[in-house]
Order: C-alpha cells, then structure tokens, then sequence
C-alpha cells in the first residue's frame, strides 16, 4: 500500500492540475500577455503595443468611473447583505415550528438563475404595471411612479436586487457555524447577568469572527468581479452607464468594441486591484491562529 | 437546546413575525412569477393587480412551446449540466482521494493551488479563454462550455470532497484491505459509500452553477440551437415587445426543476456548506 502510493497518488491527482493549469492559469497568464497587444476581438491580427493599454486606461474617465461604480456597489451590497445576514441566521437559529420551511425559503433567491431573478425583479418593478410601485402609490408613500430602471434610481435597484440575491450565502455560511458554538458559553454568560444582546456582542460575535473574515472575503470577491447581475439589469434600459462597473467595462470593451487587448488590460487590472486588496486584509484582520 | 418559542408568548411573537418578513420577502416574487404566468395576457395588466388568476390559462406556456426555441434550450442545460457534473465528480474525486491518502512531492502546493485559483471569477477567464477556445478550433460548442464549467467547478469541488475524504477514518479501508480486498475494491466498496454525502452536495453545487452560468454561454456560443436555458430566455426577453406572461412562464419552468432538487436534497446542500462550499 505504501509501496507505490509515490506514483499512483501523482497519477490520480494529475486530471485535475493539468485542467486546472490549461483552462485557469493559462487563461490569466495568457490574458496578461494579451494585454500587451493590440488585439481585434474576432480577427487573428494583433499588435506589439507595450503598455500602452494601460496608459490609455489611466486617462480615461470611463475606467475611473467604472472603478468608482465598482467599489460603490460592492461595499454597499456587501455590508447590507452580512447585516441582512447575521440577523436573519440569528433568527432561523432559534427553535419555533416552521424553521426548517423558512431556512429553506430563504436559500431560494440563492438557488435560481441570476437570469430568473433579473427578470423577476423587473417585473416587480416595471414602471408602468410593476406591482412595487403599484403597492406605493396606493399606499401613498410615493405620488408617481418611480421610475426603478432610469438613471436616478439604478443604482439604488441594482444594489437592492443584489442584496436579494446573494444574502441567503451569509445565512447559511453564519449559521453552520452558530450550531458549533458551545451552549455552555451561553448559559455561564446568563450566570454572570448578561441580557439577550451582551450575550451576542460578548459571545456569539467572538465565535463568529473567523468565518465572518472568510465570508466577508469570498464575497468582497465575488460582488467585485460580478458580472451577469449587473450586465443583465443594464440591458433595455438605457441607464446602464450609471452602473458600469469594472466587469461590464471590460467585457463591453472586449465583445462590444472588439478590443480584446484592452479587455485584457481591464481583467488584469481587476486581477492585482483583489490580490493587493487580499492582502491588506490578511494584514490587517487575519489573527496569528489558524482559521 | 433551547425550549421551543412559544407563539404566544412576546418573544415568540416577535420571532414569528421576523421570519414571516423574511419568508414573504425571499418566497413573494416567485409567486409572483407563477400567478403571473398563468394569466390570460389583458388579465396581466389590469390595475389593481389581482394576486391570482381569475381566469386561470394555459396560453403562455403553449406560445412558449410553439413560437420559441425554449425545449432545445432545456435540453442543451441539461445535457451541458449534467456532462459538466459527470466529470467535474469523476475527476475531482480521483484528486481529492490522492490529497487525502498519499504522500507525495508537492502535494500541499497543489492544495495552495487549488485554494488559490478558487477565488478567480468568471470575468478575469472570458476574454483570454474566448481567445483561445477560438484558436483551436471549439468556439460554438457544447465541448467548449463543459470545459469552461469543468475547469471553474474543479477547485470548489476538490476542496469540499477533500473535507469530506478527510473524515473518512483510514481503518476503514485499512480492516478491508486486510480482509483480502483489493485496492480498488475497497475504494468502490468502503470509501464512496461513506463519502455519498459530499459527492451528492459536490455534485449539487456543480450543476447549479452550470445550469445558472450566463457568460460563459454568451460568450461561447453564437448558434441559437446551442444556447442554453439562461441566454435563450435572456434573448426572449430582449428581441421584442416584451411578453410578459411568455417569458414569466419560460423563468418558472427553469426555475422549478431547480427548486424541486433543492428541496429533495437540502440536507446534503447544508452539510456541505459546513464544509465550506459553493461560489458566486
């Protein structure tokens, strides 16, 4: 069993690396060297250009917008969806009739196609015959209509859509871990005199840190690079430049105005503005244990 | 444990209601959607709204199934969904298994790697990926996707079928192996059935992401024969006067398929989100 376990471990571990190098790595180390060029989308031709791409890049305003866009709608989505979170796993963590229906519900929105949400939710949301603004004019918390998908409030839509669509992960993420933590800890603190809401400041929250470091992670990641959230609400609308983010610039330079070195350029871009993000946040919240 | 809330009591009152807030606002719109795609078109937009069909039709999903692609669009999902599961699984278990029970040069850079490449996002691949599938010659092929959704679906499901492997005592296959079975069979007989659960949550994570992609199938596919579930219906939804009672049936019909799995399989969804699962 020892013997050969050298070999057959290599040989069965190999499929995996080899896709993984030929059809991740490649691709971004690829990609890097693509962004040197420049390069028509569809035709094979391509020019040595240096860095050029990028100079470009660095006095333009719609980049710097798209940056702008990016960050806003990834901390905003970010830090509603870990409120929304926390409070709704605090909630589905206690014991009443009915939780497993609701822990369930809940992880819908998760579950679906983002295609399927986007539409839903313009639907919902429709100006004209949405029922959200239907339920707000007779309730008369607005007079007219809003006008969810114009440029005042697409924003504002996009990121309520996206706190919708993503908060169920931190729900569940939270909760497999609340159901760790030791309920001894909760009885002592009640010995020693602590209400309902020094118990969760001096106890659940400690035990929650590591895995909100590694959600908050994930998901910084993911809302940054997100792509068919946004790409998707943007479609029809004509507001869609007040929602450009660093994802939805480079993939319209590439597949829109066929400039897939600049494209490129853009995903590299992303690429080090995460690492460099990465590793500040290791420095600054990542504690000497393990996680 | 803590004693069941009592509905009645303030505390319990309050519960209750939190959760039905969280309910309506997660579970609402999709009932939406189905009122919605049972309605007769003029019955659509009527104002008030009616929460349900008072004239309950069919109509949407027959111009569905008669005036649109959206049957071949299923197929290539499932088609697509499913080859991608078979060999993300196949693959992705192999090398998990080796992570776990040998010892080999190398073996804890390969798992960095595999961490590592977990955090690239679809967007940072497309455009070098898209380049390169043209290059050789796979643009507009179903190969092309399973591919892209094997090679993205590998890190997350060897990471989590690791976890899985690693809680599976060696003594098991050790008490086999001395009981005369051969290597193989002891892996076929001991391991895969105690590691079931990860395998099904793996798999579970697998297809939803492939049958949810959208880029990747923007990108790759240009036939409208090919395309699946998410960009035809995101083409429906964009060619014309939107037809509202149409394109709420053809989302429902995606959707359900999806939510009656996750119904049935829950629990191993929820074992392996322990684990650390899922992406997106």
């Amino acid at each position: 069993m020892k013997l050969n376990s050298q070999k057959a471990g290599i040989l069965l571990i190999a499929p995996s690396v080899l896709l993984i190098c030929s059809l991740l790595v490649y691709p971004v180390l690829y990609g890097a060297w693509l962004s040197l060029f420049k390069k028509h989308s569809f035709f094979p031709d391509q020019r040595f250009v240096g860095i050029t791409n990028y100079i470009y890049l660095m006095k333009n305003s719609d980049f710097w917008m798209s940056i702008w866009y990016g960050t806003v709608y990834s901390v905003s989505t970010i830090f509603f969806q870990i409120i929304i979170g926390i409070v709704a796993a605090l909630i589905v963590n206690e014991a009443f009739k009915g939780r497993n229906f609701v822990r369930g519900v809940i992880l819908f929105p998760y579950v679906i196609p983002t295609v399927v949400a986007i539409i839903l939710w313009k639907w919902l949301l429709n100006d004209q015959f949405g029922l959200v603004n239907y339920l707000l004019v007779s309730v008369g918390i607005v007079e007219d209509p809003l006008s969810w998908m114009g440029k005042d409030y697409i924003m504002t839509t996009l990121i309520l859509i996206s706190i919708w669509e993503f908060f169920p992960f931190v729900v569940l993420s939270i909760l497999a871990r609340m159901q760790t933590i030791p309920p001894v800890l909760y009885s002592a603190a009640k010995v020693d005199g602590a209400g309902p809401f020094r118990r969760f400041i001096h106890v659940t929250l400690p035990q929650l840190r590591n895995v909100l470091f590694v959600i908050i992670l994930l998901r910084s990641i993911w809302m940054f690079t997100k792509f068919d959230t946004v790409w998707l609400l943007t479609q029809g609308g004509g507001a869609d430049k007040y929602i450009r983010t660093l994802p939805v610039y480079a993939y319209m330079r590439t597949f829109m105005y066929y400039q897939a070195g600049l494209g490129s350029a853009l995903a590299v871009i992303m690429f080090i503005i995460l690492v460099v993000a990465t590793m500040i946040y290791f420095k600054m919240f990542r504690r000497e244990e393990e996680i | 444990m803590t004693p069941k809330n009592n509905f009645f009591s303030l505390r319990g009152q309050f519960l209750y209601w939190c959760a039905a807030i969280l309910v309506v606002s997660t579970a609402f719109p999709f009932f939406w959607m189905v009122s919605t795609s049972f309605k007769p078109l003029p019955e659509i937009f009527v104002s008030p709204p009616r929460f349900l069909p008072d004239e309950f039709t069919l109509a949407n999903f027959e111009r569905l199934f008669e005036q649109t692609r959206f049957l071949t669009y299923f197929r290539n999902s499932v088609f697509v969904s499913l080859a991608t599961v078979i060999l993300t699984i196949t693959i992705g278990s192999a090398g998990a298994y080796s992570l776990t029970r040998f010892q080999f040069y190398g073996r804890e850079k390969i798992a960095s790697l595999i961490l590592f490449t977990y955090m690239f996002a679809p967007i940072m691949i497309v455009i070098p990926f898209y380049v390169l599938i043209k290059k050789i010659g796979l643009a507009n092929t179903h190969i092309a996707l399973i591919m892209a959704y094997t090679a993205f679906c590998l890190p997350f499901s060897l990471w989590l079928l690791r976890a899985f492997f690693q809680s599976i005592p060696l003594a098991l296959e050790k008490a086999a192996l001395i009981d005369g079975a051969s290597r193989f069979q002891a892996v076929i007989y001991v391991v895969l059935p105690s590691a079931l659960p990860g395998i099904i949550a793996t798999s579970i994570f697998t297809f939803i992401l492939a049958w949810n992609d959208y880029i990747f199938v923007r990108i790759l596919i240009t036939s409208d024969e090919l395309k699946t579930l998410s960009v035809g219906i995101a083409d429906l939804y964009n060619a014309t006067v939107i037809d509202w009672g149409m394109i709420m049936a053809g989302i429902m019909l995606i959707t359900v398929p999806i939510l009656i799995f996750f119904v049935f399989v829950q629990r191993y969804l929820i074992a392996g989100w322990g684990a650390g699962a899922m992406k997106g």
